[in-house]
């Protein structure tokens, strides 16, 4: 498509010579393996090659390459992603970095890691925890999502009510810019004000700026002990208005999740919750530390209930049932799609008091378009997943999902939201993003790329809808 | 039905494309190339057999071949999507029940319709076996078969609680005797009537494997028919992949309007894993104390009922002085896959690596696993002074029988 100088056949051919063959894939097959993201119903793209990065070196020599003969490379790790943002549009290579899967250091003296990009979230939760360490951030695709790519899309997760997301954990980064070179920013020390932030913009960077290859996180220590508990609420402005409460009381749970009615059904049918199930909005929390500490707050927690007239707060004893729980809230997205044909999942998240406004404002939209739309989301932190979903797919009901989404992020930005808190914007939302940032900053932010990537080749078409170098 | 392309139609677009079959699929985590997993195998069967917008070319096959049918992607795909039905749909769709050469479909269906090795293909690998010619990992094959030592019904020891009838592998039938005869002697203890059914045949999953839909047919059909004809109160097997054919993919195969497909459905609701069944009705005799340490592989084939998985750890638990040593991620794949280790044979060691590392890292003297493709698979990496059993031989143990 785009590639200037090779023809696809030379493509191949010069990427082998570069990097061995067992390394790069051109085979339709691999290609359209290669071809989108977990959205994969909002766009596709047909990578020319696909290139399995086993080291530093071999992304040195792909990028020096493809900056030289303009192909763009658009960086991958599980391809798990909500946003389109490894969506190859504009043809070129994939990246595929879940070959560069080494922890290479866990400091205990330092609360710190470093990793090689590839490396899957869950296991590196694992190898910390098993020296009693912490690292907060869990997208719910934890157990395939890579520690490189929650790095480029800000991923959240649950826990992000109580420790925050990626970014907060990022102390350096080791990435391989457009021309090969290879810079270290930030370090592993938990101050530094050593110039600009290289590291926080290269975090979110969406794989615009250059490939990061190795990262450096900071780590808490592991809670002693957690305890999940599942709130019944007769509508969905009680449960709203808890939300805020609880953590204003000072109970922070480490998890404080909204599920709508049909979430909570599905989750149900894949693993049995024992809650009543005729409430009209749920609240799904996790409490973490001390046993004494989590007592106190589910006592707050239990008193706020009461207080604001909340059916039952039911306490999940049994580890087991409680494991089972959370497995069906990470499997929610696919679970949707035992009943609808299709379910488009947003995150635009809205300052925590407005919770209430933003789940009213949903069901509005909703009504009014005669489109489902759902809510089960990160409400703790004011991200509350709005989706539509369609029983049937006719070019009508795109069309009315398609307006849904519209008026769901200015919605947003109207109560000072963002129409993003953890999934990035890729391809799908970069419409929407001068409307929330103003003009003159995505001018900057395409100065910013330009800086890095002269030539455009890296990650092209995301973000914002044309790359003007 | 599985083999029917139609049927799967509206099933395979189900997919979410969330990618997360990337955690639980043992060739992907061994290959780490992604059209190796779920979720583009399932893609590239619909653009080639449905969608029919690209060739079926060499790679496609290799991608629907290079499958071990563990079924661990259709287990926790949370669309619901089955994955391992649809690939061999598509299987049964591309190779038309001759995905190998003729000598191997001879092999496997003469394998099928006796119920194991017998005869002279078993003299034959018996001699390969001494020669050193044999594939790695394949099981010795036993002279003194199973049927030929038991058949009809054999009564408990002291009062009847229950009759149940015993399906026999083919691998417990011709490779490894002594574990059907654990299972005989432990729910005689019990006070279980046992029953053995003549006319059996394989349970049909090699064929449903290879996308032999025909022959898989006739091994269900023949199985069903005898096996409701029987006035038991349960069907036991020690055998997850035969327990899960039993269960539930036997019905799966049949046609609505079969006559046969109630009695299947019947049956299903019957088919119990042994240990499972043990822990359903109880112990009638306590066990003596074994002074030993285990550890437990999870076979992959254990998605048909809801407390397989665990089933082994509760019954045994009930053996004094034994003591369970958990592996890491005890559910990840041995590699096995039948005889997928056979074909794939570099692809398969790679993945009983990890495996094996997980085991050995228990610092337990044996792993038990209800799988004999496991078993055999494990013990031949395992080599010399580490054992695997199935669980069934350490309950036979402590009761001293």
């Amino acid at each position: 498509m785009k590639t200037k100088v090779p023809g696809v056949d030379a493509l191949g051919k010069d990427l082998r010579h570069l990097l061995g063959s067992g390394k790069v894939k051109t085979e339709p097959e691999d290609l359209l393996a290669y071809s989108s993201d977990a959205t994969r119903y909002y766009a596709q793209g047909k990578p020319e090659a696909v290139v399995l990065a086993e080291s530093v070196d071999d992304i040195c020599k792909l990028l020096k390459y493809a900056n030289q003969h303009e192909v763009p490379v658009t960086p991958r790790g599980a391809g798990s992603g909500l946003s389109g943002g490894s969506t190859p549009i504009k043809g070129g290579i994939v990246l595929d970095m879940k070959r560069m899967n080494r922890i290479l250091e866990i400091s205990k003296g330092n609360m710190t890691a470093r990793a090689e990009s590839g490396v899957v979230l869950a296991n590196f939760h694992r190898a910390v925890e098993k020296e009693k360490l912490f690292y907060p951030p869990d997208p719910q695709s934890m157990d395939v999502c890579t520690l490189g790519g929650n790095v480029a899309c800000r991923a959240g997760g649950p826990r992000g009510v109580k420790y925050g997301t990626t970014p907060n954990y990022v102390l350096g980064l080791e990435a391989v810019l457009p021309d090969g070179s290879v810079i270290n920013t930030g370090g592993i020390s938990v101050k530094q004000a050593n110039g600009y932030n290289i590291t926080q913009i290269l975090t979110g960077s969406e794989g615009t700026l250059a490939v990061i290859t190795k990262v450096n996180l900071r780590l808490l220590t592991l809670p002693p002990e957690r305890k999940t508990a599942v709130i019944v609420c007769d509508s969905p402005q009680i449960a709203a208005e808890m939300v805020s409460r609880i953590i204003y009381e000072g109970a922070v749970p480490a998890v404080l999740e909204y599920l709508s009615v049909g979430a909570i059904w599905l989750m149900n049918s894949y693993s049995p919750i024992p809650v009543a199930m005729d409430g009209q909005a749920y609240l799904l929390l996790e409490l973490d530390g001390s046993p004494a500490l989590i007592q106190e707050d589910m006592e707050k927690i239990k008193n706020i209930s009461s207080l604001m007239k909340a059916r039952e707060v039911k306490v999940i004893a049994d580890e087991k049932q409680a494991a089972g729980i959370w497995k069906a809230r990470k499997n929610l997205s696919p679970l949707i799609l035992r009943i609808y044909q299709k379910s488009i999942s947003e995150d635009v998240t809205v300052p925590r008091d407005k919770i209430p406004e933003m789940v009213k404002a949903v069901s509005e939209i909703g009504a009014s378009l005669g489109v489902p739309t759902g809510m089960s989301g990160h409400a703790g932190d004011g991200n509350i997943h709005p989706g539509v979903q369609l029983m049937e797919i006719t070019p009508e009901m795109e069309k009315k999902a398609e307006e849904a989404i519209r008026l769901i992020m200015e919605k947003g930005i109207e109560l000072g939201g963002t129409i993003s808190g953890e999934h990035g914007i890729g391809l799908h939302k970069s419409a929407y993003l001068e409307k929330e940032l103003g003009k003159d900053q995505i001018e900057l932010m395409k100065r910013i790329k330009y800086a890095f990537d002269p030539k455009g080749i890296m990650n092209p078409g995301k973000i914002w809808t044309e790359v003007q170098a | 039905m599985i083999g029917d392309l139609d049927y799967y139609k509206g099933l395979v677009v189900k997919c979410s494309h969330c990618a997360l079959c990337e955690a639980v699929c043992p060739v992907y985590l061994e290959d780490m190339l992604e059209t190796h997993v779920a979720r583009a195998r399932v893609d590239i069967i619909d653009q080639t057999l449905y969608k029919k917008s690209m060739p079926v070319t060499p790679r496609v096959r290799e991608i629907i071949n290079r499958c071990l049918v563990c079924t661990s992607c259709t287990q926790s795909c949370g669309a619901a999507v089955p994955v391992h039905e649809i690939i061999i749909t598509a299987r049964a769709a591309l190779y038309d029940s001759q995905r190998h050469n003729l000598l191997h479909s001879y092999f496997t269906r003469a394998m099928m319709e006796q119920r194991g090795i017998k005869g002279l293909p078993a003299l034959m690998l018996a001699a390969a076996q001494k020669l050193h010619i044999a594939p790695e990992g394949f099981p010795k094959v036993s002279l003194r078969t199973f049927d030929s030592l038991h058949h009809g019904s054999y009564l408990p020891e002291g009062k009847k609680r229950v009759k149940v009838a015993y399906f026999t592998g083919c691998a417990t039938n011709t490779m490894d005797v002594e574990t059907g005869v654990s299972v005989m002697k432990v729910l005689a203890h019990n006070g279980i009537e046992v029953v053995i059914p003549d006319k059996l045949m394989c349970c049909g999953i090699p064929a449903l494997g290879e996308g032999d839909i025909k022959t898989a047919h006739r091994m269900v059909r023949n199985n069903i028919a005898v096996l409701s004809e029987l006035d038991v109160d349960a069907i036991v097997t020690d055998c997850t992949s035969c327990g899960m054919m039993l269960r539930s993919e036997s019905a799966k195969l049949l046609p609505a309007d079969d006559p046969l497909l109630a009695k299947a459905v019947a049956l299903s609701a019957k088919v119990f894993e042994v240990t499972d069944y043990l822990n359903t009705i109880g112990l009638a005799v306590e066990p003596g104390p074994l002074e030993e340490s285990f550890t437990y592989h999870v076979p992959c084939h254990r998605g048909w009922t809801p407390t397989l998985s665990d089933a082994p750890l509760q019954l045994l638990a009930k053996i004094p002085g034994l003591k369970y040593r958990a592996m890491e991620e005890p559910e990840k794949c041995c590699g096995a896959g039948g005889a997928f280790f056979m074909e794939y044979s570099d692809l398969s060691r790679g993945i009983r690596k990890r495996k094996l590392d997980d085991i050995t890292g228990t610092g337990a003297g044996m792993v038990i696993s209800q799988c004999p493709g496991c078993r055999s698979y494990l013990s031949a990496g395992l080599g010399k002074g580490r054992k695997s059993v199935h669980p069934i031989t350490l309950l036979r143990q402590a009761y001293g029988l």
